[in-house]
């Protein structure tokens, strides 16, 4: 027990994460970001890596569209354990962390973006939570993944269920787990929740949405370089709440503001839908070339609903809602996004294992063909590289941009 | 040898009420509505004086339509049932109802309902975990649903159907009961693939029928003198996703051991405990199929393991086969837990990853055989 303790050391864990990411392989390496915006969430980000291996800090792992705010107004440091994907697949170990997986059991059927964390925490890199907050967003492999961490780590369990129906009996429904999971909160952490600290996160993420949202506007009217892709990793990285985030998110609409000065919007057009590869991706590269690439995520009606500062409870529930990957809400939502930013083509990125995204295809394919809109649906894996190779859908690729052309 | 004679009459009967199903159906005036997972409260449809039966999906030999539609790497399960309905298989029904007992099924809902738009589809939130909140949630959704069939139906539901539905429920769970004891006993009435065909015709929605026909099976079964007691073989339980497939069942048994208990929809997961007859009805159904809930849909892991273990002890079983649908991601996700833990109560597990059409049956048998034998002999 007492050695398995010690093997929990966050000092320990932090030291075989760096191990893991310190060994990058050299087509990972980009030149550094050029937005000021992503150079400020790179430091909140290794400040909060940083903070997470701290034994005396407060970590929350959490999943996906988890209502971070109340994390943060317990000041604790939500953890969304599928975002480290991204960085574990530009390890030169990720093989290594997968075959963990397999070794126990874990079938390679499922979602990479899930196999991974699972293999991260296998080889003891994740920061042991002090809790564990889930909920079924955007899939159950995912709080189903997390609710299994907390029993192997033997912390509290937290869960939340998002009911797919929108009215007054599911929104009363969700208020009252997130009452419940803030009581048992209050008790894990020894504090009561002050009104003034939930006052404060979902102040934070106003702002922050506030600036998101504006953000976004511009991009309806011009090409912004990177600004794009930059609301994308600051939607992956659910730190709204947060006043850094907020801060990140004011210097982005700053850019993007004066980039929209200086340059309108060009070329086809065309919407990234589902999971992304890193920037520096080759996929992502090659198309740049050809395309301007409009993240899909980010654009989600979801993002931009502001909390309710009197009721943020309710508001928060309403959003967990819409998060959901309901096809005619979702169709309805693209639709808008099609006639708002002039998108003239899909790429539907099914990433290996995704039942969400191969479940939602039939409605974009429908919804591509009603508009007269060029689509390509792309089966990759970004995680495991057993799993996809670019000269595998060169071929479609080269053929979609040729019709986009 | 006369009784004998009677009790393998009474369970063709029951077995033959499944094989005439869509006969039986198609003569019964009342409406028919389909469903495919057992979170459904068959007890509101029948109380609104439907026929709630359960879609299997084993009647379309090829799924390349409904691969077509909602992809290659999906449930084979789930896409059996949607090629059936692309198919008309169930056009003389009335709709179909989701439970949200998995993403996949929630997406099934979705392309049902923009691809068979002859049928009305109805979608049933399901929690994920069971608390006192979660219940008075699912009984709210059930009033939902209650009033949405009054609207369709144009017929009241009353507190008074809804007892004698949950009465007709109880019946067949009670009689499903009776018959597993048998199984727990020692006495091998039934062979695993009777046993999940018997589960089947309690499915069809065809409530008085199977009563009946239960009833005279047990009254066979009790009437009869019991065998001289078998020499106990080696006893396997069957756990994990949708399972019906007679070859892998076929493994097992032709290999000297026992199927007696199948922790599966199609087994004993369909009939356990009951919806108590003096409380409020709905809230009574609520809490019914939310306690009952041991898939691997449900969050809480260890409220399934320890469901399963309870069922080894009851069944005195030797080892568990873990069966998962291809691509069932609920049931992949829990299995190195699973796993684990039964290997902490010294329990032999074998996994097992199939299709609905089981095109891997030979391998699948290699892999049966090895590891009951190293067991058995």
């Amino acid at each position: 027990m007492e050695q398995e303790r010690n093997g929990q050391r966050r000092s320990v864990q932090y030291q075989n994460l760096l191990r893991l990411i310190g060994d990058l392989r050299p087509d990972a390496e980009i030149d550094g970001p050029q937005l000021r915006a992503s150079r400020m969430r790179s430091i909140v980000n290794c400040h909060r890596l940083v903070e997470a291996y701290k034994e005396r800090s407060r970590v929350a792992y959490v999943s996906e569209q988890f209502p971070t705010e109340i994390a943060f107004a317990f000041e604790a440091i939500p953890w969304n354990i599928e975002s480290m994907s991204n960085m574990l697949a530009q390890s030169a170990d990720v093989n290594r962390i997968l075959q963990l997986t397999e070794e126990q059991n874990l079938s390679r059927d499922i979602c990479s973006f899930l196999r991974g964390p699972y293999g991260m925490m296998l080889a003891n890199c994740y920061p042991r939570p002090n809790v564990v907050l889930t909920n079924n967003q955007p899939c159950e492999g995912l709080s189903k993944l997390i609710y299994i961490s907390g029993k192997r780590y033997s912390v509290p369990i937290l869960p939340l269920h998002t009911p797919d129906t929108i009215d007054e009996d599911s929104l009363r429904y969700l208020v009252k787990q997130m009452q419940y999971l803030i009581s048992q909160l209050e008790g894990e952490f020894g504090v009561e929740l002050a009104p003034d600290s939930l006052r404060a996160a979902v102040e934070h993420s106003n702002q922050a949405r506030e600036y998101f949202s504006e953000t976004i506007r511009l991009l309806e009217t011009h090409k912004l370089a990177g600004v794009s892709r930059e609301l994308h990793e600051i939607f992956g990285m659910n730190y709204f709440g947060a006043k850094q985030n907020a801060q990140i998110c004011k210097v982005l609409f700053e850019e993007a503001l004066e980039l929209a000065k200086g340059e309108e919007k060009k070329g086809k057009r065309v919407m990234w839908i589902g999971q992304a590869p890193e920037e520096s991706h080759e996929l992502l590269q090659y198309m740049n070339r050809v395309v301007d690439i409009v993240y899909w995520a980010p654009l989600w009606e979801a993002n931009a609903l502001v909390l309710d500062e009197d009721e943020p409870l309710r508001s928060m529930a309403h959003r967990a809602i819409l998060y959901h990957w309901n096809a005619e809400r979702m169709r309805v939502d693209t639709l808008r996004m099609c006639e708002t930013f002039g998108i003239e083509g899909f790429v539907i990125s099914n990433v290996w294992g995704c039942r969400n995204m191969m479940g939602i295809n039939p409605m974009l394919r429908d919804l591509a063909a009603s508009r007269k809109l060029k689509y390509l649906t792309i089966n990759i894996d970004l995680v495991d590289r057993n799993n996809y190779t670019f000269n595998h859908i060169k071929n479609r690729v080269d053929a979609f941009l040729e019709l986009m052309q | 040898m006369r009784g004998e004679d009677t009790i393998r009459q009474a369970i063709r009967g029951i077995v033959d009420l499944y094989r005439n199903r869509f006969d039986l159906w198609k003569a019964a005036d009342s409406p028919k509505i389909g469903w495919v997972s057992i979170q459904t409260p068959e007890e509101i449809f029948l109380a609104a004086g439907l026929i709630p039966l359960r879609i299997t999906g084993e009647l379309e030999s090829s799924a390349t339509d409904a691969c077509a539609r909602l992809g290659n790497n999906y449930c084979s399960y789930l896409l059996s049932c949607f090629s059936e309905g692309l198919a008309g298989v169930y056009d003389f029904a009335d709709g179909v109802i989701f439970a949200d007992a998995c993403d996949m099924r929630k997406k099934l809902w979705e392309a049902w309902t923009r691809d068979i738009p002859s049928m009305t589809t109805y979608f049933l939130d399901l929690p994920c975990y069971v608390s006192a909140i979660s219940k008075e949630y699912f009984a709210q959704r059930l009033r939902k649903l209650i009033t949405e069939m009054e609207h369709r139906y144009g017929r009241k539901i009353s507190e008074e159907a809804l007892r004698e539905a949950i009465d007709i429920c109880n019946r067949s769970r009670t009689l499903m009961q009776r018959l597993y004891r048998y199984k727990k006993g020692g006495r091998q009435v039934l062979t695993g693939g009777e046993s999940i065909q018997v589960v089947k015709a309690a499915t069809t929605g065809l409530k008085e029928h199977f009563n009946r026909k239960m009833s005279a099976l047990l009254e066979a079964l009790a009437a009869a003198e019991p065998p001289p007691a078998p020499r106990k073989g080696h006893r396997v339980m069957i756990c994990g996703s949708y399972f019906d497939q007679q070859g892998i069942i076929d493994a097992i048994e032709n290999g000297g051991a026992a199927l007696v208990c199948e922790d599966i929809s199609n087994g004993v997961k369909y009939f356990e405990g009951q919806i108590d007859p003096d409380a409020e009805p709905v809230t009574a159904i609520a809490d019914y199929y939310l306690e009952k809930y041991t898939s691997a849909r449900r969050l809480e892991i260890d409220v399934r393991i320890q469901h399963i273990l309870d069922l080894v002890q009851e069944y005195q079983v030797d080892s568990v086969i873990y069966y998962s649908i291809k691509f069932c991601d609920t049931n992949l996700h829990d299995y190195p837990y699973v796993l684990e833990r039964l290997r902490e109560a010294k329990i032999p597990v074998l996994s097992i990853e199939s299709e609905r059409n089981v095109t891997n049956l030979a391998s699948i048998r290699t892999r049966i055989q090895t590891f009951l034998e190293s067991r058995m002999f």
